[in-house]
């Protein structure tokens, strides 16, 4: 693919070194946020991916289109996040912790991007992979969005940045998260559905925690700026949902769930607006996505898989204690 | 692909089962609605109708979609009939998934897949009809115990009988491996013969000399078991049952062999691809002494199974290390290498943390129960099947110079409330008689030590399932005293009425499984026999709470008494049993959906389970007679904790010669430590073999999406 060929300023990250001392934190919510994304920690080579093989082959050309489509116009959003997005987060930081969770955050970002081509190495040939590659290239809406983000990234604004990354955590990955859950609650892609599924759990606390950062942000200046930005948050969400909706139609209109994806993207616009602590805007009325969609975006893991045809999305880093005396007095 | 309409997506309909209606209720009905969305949009305008019984077995026995053989055992007048009690029954499935997972993986379909050609019923008729074997009273109770849900054969009886085109009716299979080329070799043949046909297969590695022993006395030479591992690994993604379930596989390696930490490093989430597994299960086999050296805080030995083998002219698995670690310690001629045996214990629940695996098996636990002459070394893929083996050997040819005796096992599980409902002692009988069919109408060929050992043997599994349900609908708490007390008295009750039917079947045939003689049925009365617990007065018979007294005298089930226990066992000195071993608790995945039980005797995952598997995707099923006004009897795992559980499977274990599967649920917040404590408890309490680890991470709090039953603590 080609990179994403923006002229980038060049990031100073920080202007003072200290060591990190993570026994005097100054917001608790760093350390709560820190062990779960650690806990969290995954590779995408966990997942065998090759058991869904013989459903990839079962589904029509058209699916594998669209599919693919999906995953690489995924993949640059991840992109993005990884190398630009959450690095350029760092500066901004309010603690030393927080600067250390972007870097978590950047690292699993580019985790999410890499999971992506092992799923298309495991099911599809060069050829498609190639062919979604340029599309996602010049797919003006896919493009539009990417630029969208990538200038507030780059823009001076800290608050602007974090509201920025919120919508593109919480808003802009689902209109792609939908395709391999709707595909999985009518039992195709279950193991890559997987993979998504780890992939949502990461953007689920992403989203919230950048936008917990931004309240905490918004409490340090004052009530006008506070009014620009709201005013700001909403502008922007509205633009990002006319490109989405657009983006869309060009994905899902061949396969007739352009009403559903809408609607869901509406859910997660709100969804969004409440990591950055701001009511929702699209009434409840038009966003009753499919239950099979909500009810499988729920990111606890608790799904009781069957070890026969994969490995889970459940399993996490544990925490090692070691036993003691009492333990072992029998 | 299919425009979305939510009014008759069972799918969604489903789905609203996990999402609270708007007075923050459980939207029961929304789940039977989408069976019947399913059954009715789905499945009848896509099912082949005939005019009569006979035009339909005609089509398909010309077809080859039935085994013509299994239905000219008996008369057309008599299939009519047979079919028209099937058919009169008026079953509807009670879930959405139940429907959904029957009609996709088990119901016989056209050949291109289009067409359903058999229902519930229908499919319980084939295996009725397949099972009897011509004797049409026996298929008649069959089908009786199969249709009202008290008895629910494992998946590959269910799915494979009465078909043409099938695999084995065998749910599992266990196979030694041995320190030489040949051996290795028959196992992966194994591994892939065995995966063609039917069920898992569990193989044992404890043999196999460990990384860096000697290949014909040069040093470093052998690369240990891991890649043997992986060999196993690949062989089993080849090999599928014509596509119905995939091979699955699990390998059992001795705490104390020298590659144990390789073994287990092998599921560590950043392990170098070549050494990576994902799908093989690991089990590991834990001797007493290991918690003794824990105890001390001592380092554990770890012995090379070359030298082992070497010196006293067995394979390592053979040998207990409990009772030989002194000595082997003190023998030079075994090389060894020393791991921290708390460390040990460490590493092995950070591994089940990470991928829930590996299961264990105390071995000193289930060789002391182990009622049946001879040695159990491992286990099988899900951790229930406990029976002794005998090593084979082989030329170089690969053909064999001495046949052992591996194990194949065929299961089935009542369902605890049916059965009770229905008076317990002729269901248990009809189950071991339909179990034993299903032994007896095998012969893997493939794999000549199993087909030798199930024909000495008749080897089966009775298991059971729906204990949390039946609990909840009689208003008691899992886990409570007199749930314990209820768990002992039931599978007491079961034991005696499968001894008693095996006995029977031994009667019948005019003989006992070979090896009887030299079993503990056979000791004399008060000297080690078997059935001593029940009839020497170590230990009450009788119910301890007047709540399971008052339970079983409802139902009408009469608990064994001590004269009972006696003139059975007098019986079974005579005569003998027909089944080496009858018992065994598997943990019932798909059958328990089918048949509407929660699975095996563990408490529910949760109120609501989200299930996925490759073959349905992500589904919702509510556990069996919940409402939204008797929750508090349906706590989930995690809620109930580690103790209750296994406290419930002591009681039952006491009574079940084999082993049962018993998972651990824990929350995310548990350490290593918690896991450490309940897998000490478990050992100490004698439960004989753990299952998974499953763990459950709640969303944090301000991710979680509202409104969602399975999200809510």
């Amino acid at each position: 693919m080609a990179p994403i060929s923006v002229p980038r300023k060049p990031l100073k990250l920080i202007d003072r070194v200290s060591a990190i001392n993570w026994n005097r934190l100054e917001d608790d919510k760093d350390l709560e946020v820190w062990d779960r994304l650690t806990g969290n920690f995954w590779l995408p080579e966990k997942v065998p991916v090759s058991n869904d093989i013989p459903s990839w082959q079962s589904m029509s050309e058209e699916e594998h289109t669209l599919t693919m489509r999906v995953f690489t116009g995924l993949t640059l959003l991840d992109t993005i996040q990884g190398t630009v997005g959450a690095v350029s987060l760092i500066p901004d930081a309010l603690t030393p912790h927080e600067e250390a969770v972007y870097t978590n955050i950047a690292f699993m970002e580019s985790v999410h991007a890499k999971s992506y081509s092992s799923i298309f190495s495991t099911l599809c040939s060069t050829e498609q992979i190639d062919a979604a590659f340029s599309w996602s290239e010049e797919n003006e809406y896919l493009q539009k969005k990417a630029q969208i983000v990538l200038d507030y990234y780059e823009g001076d604004s800290p608050l602007k940045r974090k509201v920025a990354s919120t919508l593109l955590e919480s808003f802009l990955f689902y209109s792609g998260f939908y395709l391999p859950m709707y595909f999985s609650s009518h039992a195709k892609l279950t193991n890559t559905a997987d993979v998504i599924r780890l992939i949502i759990r990461d953007e689920a606390v992403h989203g919230y925690y950048i936008g917990y950062k931004y309240q905490r942000g918004l409490e340090r200046v004052n009530e006008a700026k506070r009014e620009e930005m709201r005013e700001y948050t909403y502008e922007l969400l509205n633009e990002l949902y006319d490109n989405e909706v657009e983006y869309t139609e060009s994905l899902y209109a061949g396969v007739g769930l352009v009403e559903d994806v809408e609607k869901f993207l509406r859910y997660n616009g709100n969804k969004a607006l409440m990591n950055l602590g701001y009511p929702a805007l699209f009434p409840a009325e038009i966003c009753d996505v499919n239950p099979a969609i909500i009810a499988s975006l729920s990111p606890n893991a608790d799904e009781n898989h069957d070890f026969f045809s994969g490995s889970g999305s459940s399993y996490v880093m544990g925490k090692a204690e070691e036993t003691d005396d009492e333990d072992w007095d029998f | 692909m299919t425009t979305y309409d939510p009014s008759t997506d069972y799918h969604a309909l489903n789905a609203m089962l996990n999402l609270y209606d708007e007075h923050g209720l459980i939207q029961f009905g929304k789940d039977k609605e989408a069976e019947r969305a399913y059954v009715t949009s789905e499945i009848e305008p896509n099912t082949m109708r005939f005019g009569s019984t006979a035009e339909r077995l005609d089509y398909l026995i010309g077809h080859q979609y039935y085994d013509g053989d299994v239905f000219a055992r008996y008369s057309p007048e008599f299939l009519d009939a047979f079919y028209q009690r099937a058919q009169s029954s008026g079953f509807e499935f009670e879930t959405f998934l139940g429907a959904f997972k029957f009609f996709r993986s088990y119901a016989l379909k056209s050949f291109d897949g289009k067409t359903y050609l058999e229902d519930f019923p229908q499919r319980c008729a084939a295996v009725a009809l397949d099972l009897a074997a011509g004797d049409e009273h026996a298929a008649e109770r069959y089908l009786d115990e199969m249709l009202v849900g008290r008895f629910q054969p494992a998946t590959p009886t269910f799915l494979n009988l009465g078909k043409a085109q099938r695999g084995e009716p065998v749910s599992c299979f266990l196979v030694r491996i041995e320190d030489n080329m040949e051996s290795i070799s028959r196992g992966i043949n194994a591994a892939l013969q065995l995966s063609k046909r039917g069920g898992g297969v569990a193989l044992l590695l404890s043999n196999l000399r460990e990384l860096g022993a000697p290949i014909k006395h040069i040093e470093n030479q052998s690369s240990g078991v891991v890649p043997v591992m992986k060999l196993l690994e690949d062989s089993f993604s080849y090999a599928n049952q014509l596509g119905a379930r995939q091979g699955a596989g699990a390998v059992y390696l001795n705490a104390h062999h020298p590659d144990i930490m390789r073994f287990l490093d092998t599921k560590r989430e950043n392990a170098d691809e070549k050494i990576r597994i994902k799908s093989l299960a690991l089990g590991v086999v834990v001797p007493d002494i290991t918690f003794e050296l824990a105890k001390r805080k001592e380092q554990m030995a770890l012995f090379s199974p070359y030298d082992v083998e070497r010196v006293y002219g067995k394979p390592f698995a053979d040998i207990s290390v409990s009772e030989r670690y002194d000595e082997m310690l003190a023998d030079d001629r075994i090389s060894k290498t020393y791991i921290d045996a708390r460390k040990f214990f460490t590493t092995l629940a950070e591994l089940q943390f990470e991928s829930g695996y590996p299961y264990i098996v105390f071995e000193d636990t289930v060789n002391r129960a182990n009622p049946i002459d001879g040695r159990v070394t491992m286990s099988n893929l899900c951790s229930e099947i406990l029976q002794v083996q005998e090593p084979s050997s082989y030329a170089e040819d690969l053909s064999y110079t001495h046949v052992g005796r591996d194990v194949s096992c065929n299961l089935g599980s009542l369902n605890i409330a049916k059965a009770m409902d229905g008076g317990l002692a002729d269901t248990v009988e009809t189950a071991i008689h339909a179990l034993t069919a299903v032994a007896e109408h095998t012969s893997i060929d493939a794999v000549p030590s199993i087909r030798r050992a199930n024909e000495e043997g008749h080897a089966i599994g009775l298991g059971q399932m729906n204990l949390h349900g039946f609990l909840a609908r009689e208003g008691i708490m899992y886990g409570s005293d007199e749930a314990l007390d209820f768990t002992d008295m039931y599978f007491m009750t079961v034991a005696y009425h499968a001894y008693k039917a095996s006995h029977e079947l031994a009667v019948r045939h005019g003989k006992a499984f070979v090896g009887f003689e030299r079993s503990d049925y056979a000791k004399p009365a008060g000297a080690g026999n078997y059935f001593d617990k029940y009839t020497d007065g170590r230990r009450s018979i009788e119910p301890r709470t007047e709540r399971v007294r008052e339970l079983f005298a409802r139902f009408g089930v009469a608990i064994p008494t001590v004269a009972d226990w006696q003139a059975l066992r007098d019986e079974i000195l005579a005569d003998g049993i027909y089944n080496q071993n009858l018992q065994a608790v598997p943990p019932t995945g798909s059958i328990s959906y089918i048949n509407h039980s929660t699975s095996s005797i563990h408490p529910i995952a949760s109120k609501i389970e989200i299930r996925k598997e490759g073959k349905i995707g992500r589904m919702y099923y509510p556990a069996p007679y919940m409402t939204n006004d008797n929750l508090e009897y349906f706590k989930d795992a995690y809620e109930i904790g580690w103790q209750a559980i296994v406290d419930t499977y002591a009681e039952a274990t006491q009574h079940v010669d084999q082993g049962l599967s018993l998972t651990l649920f824990f929350p995310d917040t548990a350490t290593t430590r918690d896991v450490n404590k309940a897998q000490i408890y478990a050992w100490r309490k004698g439960i004989k073999t753990l299952y998974y680890i499953r763990i459950r991470q709640q969303a944090l709090e301000g991710t979680e999406v509202a409104g969602c039953v399975s999200c809510m603590l």
